[in-house]
C-alpha cells in the first residue's frame, strides 16, 4: 500500500473536490471544513510519503500498470516527496486563514472550494509526473483554476484574471510546442528517456528550439521577468482569502517543473553554438532577481511590493538550480521552499491588515503598528528576517547555499546578485517598518483582536520559517539525496 | 437567448436527426473498444445531438428535457472515472490497472473490457456535459436577461 501514496496524495483533493457539489447539496456552509479535512488527511500521507521516500527509497509509480516508457509514470523521490509536502502545509495554514479573511460571498460559494482543491490536486500531478505531457496537463489543471480562483472576486479582478488567462494559455500554448519539437526528433515524452536520447542531440535545431518553447512556456508561468507582468496585478486584485495559496504555490511549483526538465535534460556545461546553456539560464535569473527587487522597491501598494518580491526570489532560485553543481541545486531547491512558505506568510499578513484595517498601500498602513496585533507585527517581522536572510531563517540558509555554489563555479556576478537582491529586499522592508511603526501625532498605544484561526496560521507559519532554518541540515540531506541517487 | 426555430421542416428534420445523433454517439463510444472513436469522440457527437436540441426547440421546451438535466451532472463523469481507478486501487494494483478490477464472474480479459468501457463512459460524460453548459452559456447574454426580466416584472 505504501507505494500507492502518490496517488492517493492526488486523489484526495480531486476526489472531494469533484464531489463537493454533491457533499453540500443541502449544506453550502459545510464547504470550508470538508476542504480543510481534504487538505489534512492530503497532509498526513504527505508526511507518510516522505518518510516512506527516505526509508525505501525514490520509487517510479506506473498508472495503470504500465511501467515507464510505454505507459505515464510518476516519480516519487526525495525532491517530489518533501515539494508536495510543502504544497500541502502551505495551503492548510492558508486555508485556515482564508476562513477568517474570506468573504462572505466566497464563503458559501461551492464551485469557490471546488476549484482550490482541484487546483492543490493539479499542483501534486505536476510535482510528481514524470513526463513532459503530464506536465502539461496539471500545469493547466492548476493553472486554469488558477485564473478562476484570482477572477472568483469579481470587479477589476476580473480583467486581470482575464489577461493572466491570455497570456498563461500563450504559455501553455508555447510549452506544448517545444514538447511536440521533442517529440518529433526523439519519438519519445519520458523525461528519463529523453535524458538519455537528447545529449547527443543537442546540435538539433529542433531540439534547441523546443527546449527554448519549453522554457520561455513555463516562464511565463513563473512570472520570470521579463515575462512577469500578469502577476502583479492579478495577485494585487485576486481575493485576500486565496491569494497567499496562489503567490506561494502556483509560481513555484511551474518552476519546480522547469528544474526537472532542466536538470535531467540539460547536462552542465552544454553549450549551444558556444552559449553555455546553463550561463544563459543563471543570468536570466540574475536579472529577474535584480529588476525584481528594484521594482519591488517603489512599489507603494503593499500586496504588489510582496508580489515583486516574489518575482525577484524566482530569478534567485533559478540561479541556483543553474549553478551547475550540487550546492548551488541544493541551495535553491531549498531557498523554492522556504520561498513558498515566506510568500504564504507576506500575502496573508497584506490580506489581514486590508482586512482588518482597510489599509492597502503604504501610506495607509502609517502607524498601523502601534494599534494593531501584536501576532501581525511579529509575523510580519520573522518574515521580514526570512525574506532579508538572517540566519536563524531558513532564508539565510537558502541564499548561503546558493552562494558557495555560485562561489564553487566561480561565477561571482551571481554572488553579487545574489547579495544585491538581498540590499534591496532589506531596502523595501525598510520603507514598510518605516511607514508600521511611524506615527506623525501621539496616540496611544493599543492592539485589537484577531481571530484565533488568524493567530493559528500566522503563529505556524511563523515557527515553519524559523524552523527550516534550525532544520536546514536535514532537508538539504534529504535533497542532496535525491541529487546523489542518480537524479531528479 | 436562443429562440426556438419557426420553420416546420427544421423541426421534424430535428425530430429525426437527433435520435440518430444520439444513436451514433453511444456507437463510437462503444465502438471505440475495437477501432477508431472511444469516450472523447463519443461524447462531443451526443453533446452535438443536445446542443442541436437547443437549437432547434430552445432551452425551455420539452424537447431538450435531457440537456437541461444533463448540466447538473457536472463531475459525475470525472467521478465514475475516478471511481473506476479507485477500485484498481483498492484491488490491489496500482492506479486503473485493470488486472486488479475486481468484478465477479469477469476473466482478466474481460476486467480490462469493462474497466476501459467504464471509464470512457466517464470520459464521454464529462465532455457532453462541458459541451452543453458551453452551448447554453454562450447562448445567455446577461443584458438581455435582465431586460427580459424587467419585460416580465
Amino acid at each position: 500500500m505504501n507505494s500507492h501514496l502518490p496517488i492517493l496524495i492526488f486523489l484526495v483533493p480531486f476526489f472531494v473536490g469533484v464531489s463537493m457539489p454533491i457533499l453540500t447539496a443541502k449544506r453550502p456552509s459545510l464547504c470550508p471544513d470538508i476542504t480543510l479535512a481534504a487538505v489534512i488527511v492530503m497532509f498526513l500521507l504527505a508526511i507518510a510519503n516522505l518518510y516512506m521516500v527516505q526509508t525505501e527509497g525514490p520509487i517510479e509509480y506506473a498508472l495503470g500498470g504500465w511501467t515507464a516508457p510505454i505507459g505515464i509514470a510518476w516519480l516519487n523521490d526525495s525532491i517530489a516527496a518533501i515539494v508536495v509536502l510543502t504544497v500541502t502545509v502551505v495551503a492548510l495554514l492558508t486555508l485556515i486563514y482564508g476562513r477568517v479573511i474570506v468573504s462572505a460571498d466566497l464563503a458559501k460559494s461551492v464551485p469557490y472550494y471546488t476549484l482550490i482543491l482541484i487546483m492543490i490536486s493539479g499542483l501534486v500531478g505536476l510535482v510528481f509526473a514524470a513526463d513532459l505531457f503530464n506536465v502539461f496537463v496539471f500545469l493547466e489543471v492548476a493553472a486554469l483554476s488558477g485564473y478562476a480562483l484570482v477572477g472568483a472576486g469579481g470587479g477589476k479582478a476580473q480583467v486581470y484574471a482575464f489577461r493572466y488567462l491570455l497570456l498563461g494559455s500563450f504559455g501553455a500554448t508555447l510549452y506544448l510546442l517545444g514538447l511536440g519539437h521533442l517529440y518529433v526528433v526523439t519519438g519519445t515524452l519520458n523525461m528519463a528517456d529523453l535524458a538519455l536520447r537528447l545529449p547527443e542531440l543537442m546540435t538539433s535545431t529542433a531540439v534547441v528550439g523546443g527546449l527554448i518553447y519549453i522554457f520561455l512556456g513555463l516562464s511565463i508561468k513563473m512570472a520570470l521577468i521579463p515575462l512577469h507582468s500578469w502577476l502583479p496585478d492579478a495577485y494585487t486584485n485576486a481575493p485576500s482569502a486565496v491569494t497567499p495559496l496562489l503567490a506561494s504555490t502556483v509560481t513555484k511549483v511551474a518552476l519546480v517543473a522547469w528544474v526537472r526538465i532542466e536538470y535531467s535534460l540539460i547536462a552542465p556545461n552544454v553549450e549551444v553554438s558556444h552559449v553555455p546553456v546553463l550561463v544563459l539560464l543563471e543570468e536570466l535569473g540574475v536579472i529577474a532577481a535584480l529588476i525584481g527587487g528594484a521594482l519591488a522597491l517603489i512599489q507603494t501598494d503593499l500586496k504588489r511590493m510582496f508580489a515583486y518580491g516574489g518575482i525577484s526570489h524566482i530569478g534567485l532560485i533559478l540561479i541556483g538550480v543553474s549553478l551547475g553543481n550540487d550546492t548551488g541545486f541544493v541551495g535553491g531547491m531549498f531557498y523554492l521552499i522556504n520561498d513558498a512558505v515566506m510568500q504564504a506568510a507576506l500575502f496573508m499578513i497584506a490580506g489581514a491588515i486590508l482586512y482588518y484595517h482597510k489599509a492597502r498601500t503604504l501610506d495607509d498602513i502609517r502607524g498601523v503598528g502601534l494599534h494593531t496585533s501584536p501576532w501581525l507585527t511579529g509575523a510580519l517581522i520573522v518574515v521580514a528576517v526570512a525574506m532579508v536572510g538572517l540566519p536563524p531563517t531558513g532564508g539565510f540558509f537558502g541564499k548561503w547555499n546558493i552562494i558557495l555554489g555560485a562561489l564553487e563555479a566561480e561565477h561571482y556576478f551571481a554572488v553579487f546578485a545574489v547579495i544585491a537582491s538581498t540590499l534591496l529586499t532589506f531596502g523595501y522592508f525598510l520603507k514598510v517598518f518605516a511607514a508600521w511603526f511611524h506615527q506623525t501625532e501621539f496616540v496611544e498605544a493599543k492592539s485589537i483582536k484577531i481571530s484565533s484561526g488568524l493567530r493559528v496560521s500566522l503563529g505556524a507559519i511563523s515557527i515553519l520559517m524559523i524552523a527550516l532554518g534550525l532544520m536546514s541540515d536535514s532537508v538539504v540531506q534529504i535533497l542532496l539525496e535525491s541529487v546523489n541517487n542518480g537524479g531528479i | 437567448m436562443i429562440q426556438p426555430h419557426d420553420s416546420a421542416i427544421v423541426r421534424s428534420l430535428g425530430h429525426v436527426v437527433i435520435p440518430i445523433a444520439q444513436l451514433f454517439g453511444a456507437y463510437v463510444l462503444v465502438f471505440g473498444q475495437h477501432g477508431p472513436g472511444g469516450g472523447f469522440v463519443g461524447g462531443v457527437v451526443i453533446a452535438a445531438s443536445m446542443i442541436m436540441a437547443i437549437l432547434i426547440f430552445g432551452v425551455d421546451s420539452a424537447d431538450s428535457t435531457l440537456a437541461r438535466k444533463i448540466l447538473h451532472g457536472d463531475g459525475l463523469g470525472l467521478l465514475l472515472f475516478g471511481g473506476v481507478g479507485g477500485l484498481c486501487l483498492i484491488g490491489g494494483g496500482q492506479f486503473l490497472n485493470y488486472s486488479f478490477l475486481q468484478i465477479p464472474g469477469l476473466d482478466e480479459a474481460s476486467q480490462h473490457y469493462a474497466g476501459i468501457l467504464l471509464t470512457q463512459i466517464g470520459v464521454a460524460m464529462d465532455v457532453a456535459v462541458t459541451g452543453v453548459s458551453i452551448a447554453v452559456s454562450l447562448s445567455f447574454e446577461e443584458d438581455e436577461i435582465s431586460q427580459d426580466e424587467v419585460k416580465d416584472a
